[in-house]
């Protein structure tokens, strides 16, 4: 029961604090790794996610719940994901339509952007580091990543190619 | 009447299944829903505010557009035909996969796999952060962007707790950058 409410929370945590998937990596990698997955799993969950079409968001919470506590988890994780933007939404396009004259939100997440940012390049860091593959293999992988993806390569076939070279290269 | 309102909802379901299906994550579904929605579902007008509003707002940004379009088009029970279709086609396919993978976890070839994958992962975190840190800041990078982004390092740095920083720097954002409405 603890780890389902544990789940929960963290869930519905992360999407309070981030305005999509992709951004929510940072704050989930601090909420989850170590303490209910490994960075192995996580690195999976976020590659994967990548990858398969759809929201990013609730595969992340899919993926993650799943790993923890099976299917149950995968249900406790997917919940807490879809409320809050649900009953914010509902709540913005029934009651508070007039929002958009309240500026503080759109302040509050203009500042938080650049923090997520921040955060993401540490995240991006730790996963680097702790990969398995500090080496130059590890090295040359990143880095010819990171241009195809400014270059515009679609990340899914960027990921999973550097995957295919992780089975064949690095042993 | 009661007949094209259950038509509408059948619409949005089968809509956003298939986009759903073929794009592979939120902010990369827009292109193709606009096409999808605009001028038959809803106008490019309420398309654009819901775009905008998805930027600003919580939450997956798959799921907080659903909701826009289904609104527009079908009311409340538009917003859960939409949602249900938005939700289904990344749910179930990452269950399988993820179930499948669980078999393989100890396997030395996974492992590679990850261990390949880790750098590319890391890459794309980066490219998805600094993507956001342009977005975030539409005009040009202002001195007060800076000084939130600086100080949150300070504070990943000394491992404060990222939900504070985070929440930090939404507060911050709010005393500095003060009441200047959307868009």
């Amino acid at each position: 029961m603890d780890q389902f409410l544990e789940l929960f929370w963290i869930f519905l945590k992360v999407n309070l604090l981030s305005t999509s998937g992709p951004a929510s990596v940072g704050l989930l990698y601090h909420e989850v790794v170590g303490k209910l997955v490994t960075e192995g799993q996580f690195v999976q969950a976020v590659g994967l996610s990548s990858v398969l079409p759809g929201s990013d968001a609730l595969q992340l919470a899919m993926y993650i719940g799943y790993a923890v506590a099976g299917i149950p988890g995968g249900f406790v994780a997917l919940l807490a994901s879809i409320l809050p933007p649900t009953i914010i939404i509902l709540g913005v396009t029934m009651v508070l339509h007039r929002l958009r004259r309240e500026a503080w939100l759109s302040s509050f997440i203009e500042g938080l952007t650049p923090a997520i940012s921040v955060l993401m390049l540490f995240v991006a860091w730790k996963i680097f580091q702790k990969g398995g593959s500090t080496g130059w293999e590890g090295w040359a992988i990143g880095i010819v990543s990171l241009i195809a993806m400014f270059l515009n390569a679609p990340a899914r076939i960027v990921v999973i190619l550097a995957g295919l070279v992780g089975i064949f290269f690095l042993k | 009447m009661n007949e094209s309102k259950i038509s509408v909802w059948v619409r949005l379901l089968w809509m956003f299944l298939k986009v759903n299906i073929l794009s592979p994550s939120g902010p990369a579904s827009i292109g193709f829903l606009y096409d999808e929605a605009v001028g038959k579902l809803m106008t490019e007008e309420r398309f654009v505010e819901a775009v905008g509003f998805s930027n600003v707002l919580p939450g997956s940004e798959a799921l907080k557009l659903a909701m826009f379009v289904g609104f527009a088009a079908g009311g409340i029970p538009g917003v859960f035909a939409a949602l249900l279709g938005a939700i289904l086609p990344p749910t179930v396919l990452m269950l399988i996969v993820a179930s499948l993978l669980q078999r393989f976890q100890g396997e030395d070839w996974l492992a590679s796999f990850v261990a390949g994958m880790s750098p590319a992962v890391a890459a794309l975190i980066v490219v998805v952060g600094w993507e956001l840190f342009r977005a975030g800041s539409r005009k040009k990078i202002d001195r007060r962007v800076i000084l939130i982004a600086l100080l949150s390092a300070v504070a990943f740095w000394f491992e404060i707790p990222s939900p504070f920083v985070l929440l930090g720097a939404g507060v911050l954002g709010v005393i500095l950058f003060g009441k200047r409405g959307f868009k």
